[in-house]
């Protein structure tokens, strides 16, 4: 499902406390590292504060929210624009397999690094032979 | 971005090595997930930048007194970014360390400025992954106001 979900870009998503569309929401650019006991996660967040970030866990679905703290330089006029002040919003399916509670993030140089520690129950598992 | 394309496809592959199925769960499976979003789009970038272009999104602003040339690098050391001005041009150069290998993926980008800029008088701050240049504009050229006597 991770598959079809992945190429419905998150723009399209309903915002679920508002009930409205959320429009021109960006998904950002994202990288998972697997190691034994965990799952690393790096967001690109350029321009995000720490306090504008957002990170829940509900069933099975980790989201990672929240809007940019940089603004243009007080007075001055865009010339040109490369980068988007929108909001950003990246929604990861993990089935439970991590655990909610030990979530670790840590926000550098506009990367938010998540350590996601596996479930136990989604631990390799050695079972002795009798 | 067609030769990035496959650079990046190429990539996953060698990185693991393995078929997809050995990563396991579903997290496991984003990194391809990751592959197809940027493929359609829906990704900006990958965090390694558009590596095969080494370029990163740049805003240019402008108030009466200076330039403002704001450049976006996450995850990018203080000491590994370079700001230089050349003949007229701001040049950004930038690298990072790959987590995977020990190489660096560079990035840089020359940006023309107003022939006006005060180039002694420069300033650059990195914060937030935001590496904002601030180009003064020389005294002389400022708009001054002349007072004209009729008689």
């Amino acid at each position: 499902m991770t598959f079809f979900n992945s190429l419905i870009p998150s723009s399209a998503c309903q915002d679920p406390a508002s009930g409205t569309a959320t429009l021109a929401t960006r998904r950002p650019a994202f990288e998972v590292a697997e190691s034994e006991g965990s799952y690393d996660l790096t967001i690109s967040l350029p321009g995000v504060a720490k306090d504008g970030i957002e990170i829940t866990d509900l069933g099975g679905e980790l989201r990672v929210s929240g809007k940019r703290a940089v603004t243009a330089p007080a007075g001055a006029v865009a010339l040109h624009r490369e980068s988007s002040d929108s909001s950003f919003e990246l929604v990861l399916e993990h089935d439970s397999t991590i655990d909610p509670s030990k979530i670790e993030a840590e926000l550098k140089d506009g990367l938010l690094h998540l350590k996601l520690a596996k479930a136990e129950s989604a631990k390799p598992r050695k079972i002795a032979v009798g | 971005m067609q030769q990035g394309v496959i650079m990046r496809l190429i990539k996953y592959q060698n990185h693991n090595g393995l078929p997809a199925t050995h990563l396991g769960g579903r997290l496991g499976g984003l990194e391809i997930d990751n592959e197809l979003n940027w493929l359609f789009g829906t990704a900006l970038r990958g965090l390694a930048g558009a590596s095969a272009g080494g370029q990163f999104p740049v805003d240019l602003y402008e108030d009466k007194d200076n330039t403002y040339v704001r450049a976006e690098l996450p995850g990018v050391a203080r000491d590994a970014i370079s700001v230089e001005m050349i003949e007229g041009s701001l040049s950004l150069q930038a690298s990072r360390k790959d987590k995977v290998g020990e190489g660096s993926v560079s990035f840089s980008r020359l940006v023309s400025i107003p022939d006006e800029v005060d180039s002694e008088k420069v300033t650059a701050v990195y914060e937030n992954g935001i590496l904002t240049v601030t180009l003064p504009r020389r005294e002389a050229s400022k708009p001054k106001k002349i007072n004209v006597s009729v008689n």
